[in-house]
């Protein structure tokens, strides 16, 4: 269960330039300097905001991170204390990274039309259902599958296989 | 396809949407992203790679390294390449999916790289496709990955092209369509008489740019001329045919009829925004790029060098052309090419990823860019203030020569 609240509600196809532009990712291997340039070129003032709320959640529209392999972009996000994201889709690279690296990521259905910035949010990810405090309202969502879940369990991939000693044959 | 490769690769009946985990050929990363993936190998504690033969790492992406920070960043991928004895490439061999496809790339394998136009190598009838850092880390201790089978979505290609209409318009015309989440998850397969009389080099471009509608992988058949292409590397060996099954079922499927497709262009900020080069004819460029690792092949220079012969690129705007490879650039240099370039006013830069993620040649405040590659978003080229419009060659070429965006049938002759 994660309560906090919607830092922003980014549009349509947010893309990895965007997250974090690929002029800083070269120079800098430390992402929590790196996380100071998150959404720069199109919402300057995220990364201080992010940093007055406890728990703020990104909310997207549909194919959020699209583009580039980076796995910088869910890292400075997630070193902006960002608990989770909820999109109504991810792109895949996108969403692989964020559970790689122990970052939650719900697809849920016109979530970009349902919540606004500043919304108290709740999510339980058992049940998979987000109760928006604000609005006094419910969302449901398809709950993450187990093998991800396993992932965000334990802290993302590397911990999972130092868990495991490796993959197992078949999930 | 995709399940086909998967299954064959696990031994076991594998159906879209099922999670796997599956052994794996390749993997590579670069300066981008290998960094992170060392790093991210060692919180396993280790640093032995799973089998040197199958991982490969290159400097292309901030190359040669422009600043003491990326320096010190290649540095740390040479120590780890020696110590592991993997295959490694510097500056100046070119961009990593070039090399792959020279070097490595054949049907059935699966590839994975750090890197997102790792799809590009379907044009072999590879399964590819790019992950993050901490896949492939992950990938070069144990060998293997886990992914979910992907579903098919079959893009039917028919009808002969127009003059001066190429592989890169028909691509732009699909994104175009189908929009930049339009294959997202799935096997983007191309098909069609249209694909089968393209060369691999054209399926390259087709592939490459299918994680710009969402794909997983782009996928070609592997057919005779993959085999010609193999055996010209000196690989004939690899070579083994692939194509869908008779009764492949598809998520969704769309026809595209090129016969009647225009010259291309996908303007600013995005990749699904794509017109006719007629309804942005006229406009001004500031900079011309050619090549990357979409259009940066012998065929995309040869196309080039034919509208830019005896020519003269306008003082009004910049020509860089990056050659792919180095050896894309010695074959260049032999057909008397690169002497075309440059006699135009084009400067030649180090095979590489160059100017399209604006590392070495980047952007001033409100230019507007004309290029090959594959990505348009907002900053790519190193300035959030300026713009970039995506081409084929052929339009490039021949906007260079006026400074305005140019149909490349009006310089004919």
């Amino acid at each position: 269960m994660i309560k906090g609240q919607v830092i922003r509600v980014f549009p349509k196809d947010t893309n990895t330039d965007e997250i974090i532009a690929g002029k800083y990712k070269y120079d800098e291997l430390d992402t929590k300097k790196l996380a100071s340039h998150a959404f720069e070129s199109i919402d300057p003032t995220f990364y201080e905001d992010a940093k007055k709320i406890k728990n703020p959640i990104i909310v997207a529209d549909s194919n959020f991170g699209c583009g580039s392999s980076r796995e910088q972009a869910p890292l400075v996000i997630k070193a902006c204390h960002v608990p989770c994201i909820i999109a109504e889709s991810f792109a895949r690279i996108f969403y692989r990274n964020g559970f790689n690296i122990g970052l939650p990521l719900i697809e849920c259905r016109a979530i970009g039309s349902k919540v606004r910035r500043g919304d108290e949010l709740e999510v339980d990810f058992d049940r998979g259902i987000i109760r928006n405090i604000t609005k006094s309202e419910e969302y449901k969502f398809q709950p993450i599958p187990k093998f991800m879940q396993d992932l965000v369990d334990a802290g993302g991939l590397m911990p999972y296989l130092n868990t495991k000693g490796g993959f197992s044959e078949q999930e | 396809m995709a399940e086909k490769i998967l299954s064959a690769k696990t031994n076991t009946d594998i159906v879209a949407g099922e999670i796997i985990v599956t052994p794996v050929d390749l993997v590579f990363a670069h300066d981008g992203t290998m960094p992170l993936a060392i790093q991210q190998m060692e919180t396993l504690g280790t640093r032995d790679v799973f089998d040197p033969n199958k991982v490969m790492g290159i400097c292309d992406h901030a190359s040669p390294s422009p600043s003491e920070k990326i320096s010190n960043v290649h540095a740390l991928m040479r120590e780890f390449a020696r110590k592991n004895k993997i295959h490694f490439f510097e500056n100046g061999d070119g961009i990593c999916h070039q090399i792959v496809v020279e070097k490595f790339a054949a049907p059935w394998k699966i590839i994975i790289g750090g890197d997102s136009h790792t799809c590009t190598h379907g044009a072999l009838g590879a399964f590819s496709t790019g992950m993050g850092s901490t896949d492939v880390g992950a990938i070069m201790a144990y060998g293997r990955t886990w992914l979910k089978a992907p579903e098919s979505f079959k893009v039917k290609v028919i009808g002969e092209l127009k003059e001066r209409v190429y592989s890169k318009d028909v691509i732009l015309h699909i994104i175009g369509e189908i929009t930049a989440e339009g294959a997202t998850y799935m096997s983007m397969e191309f098909l069609g008489d249209t694909v089968d009389r393209m060369s691999i080099e054209s399926r390259m471009t087709m592939c490459n740019m299918a994680i710009e509608a969402g794909g997983k992988t782009g996928l070609c058949i592997a057919d005779e001329k993959v085999k010609s292409f193999l055996e010209s590397y000196g690989r004939g060996n690899e070579y083994k045919a692939l194509s869908p099954d008779r009764d492949a079922t598809y998520k969704e499927e769309i026809t595209i009829d090129a016969s009647g497709l225009e010259p291309m262009i996908a303007h600013s900020h995005r990749v699904d925004k794509v017109a006719s080069v007629a309804e942005f004819e006229g406009m001004e460029i500031d900079q011309v790029c050619i090549g990357s690792c979409t259009n940066g092949r012998m065929e995309d220079l040869r196309i080039a060098a034919e509208i830019l012969k005896g020519k003269e690129v306008t003082k009004d705007t910049r020509l860089v052309i990056y050659p792919a490879s180095r050896s894309i650039l010695i074959q260049a240099i032999r057909e008397g090419i690169i002497e075309t370039f440059l006699r135009s006013g084009a400067s030649i830069g180090v095979p590489g990823c160059g100017f399209c993620i604006g590392r070495t040649v980047a952007l001033g405040d409100g230019e507007v860019a004309l290029s090959t590659q594959n990505r348009n978003f907002k900053g790519r080229m190193g300035n959030d203030k300026s713009e970039i419009y995506l081409c084929s060659p052929a339009t490039a070429a021949a906007s260079a020569i006026t400074g305005k965006i140019t149909d490349p049938r009006s310089t004919k002759g």
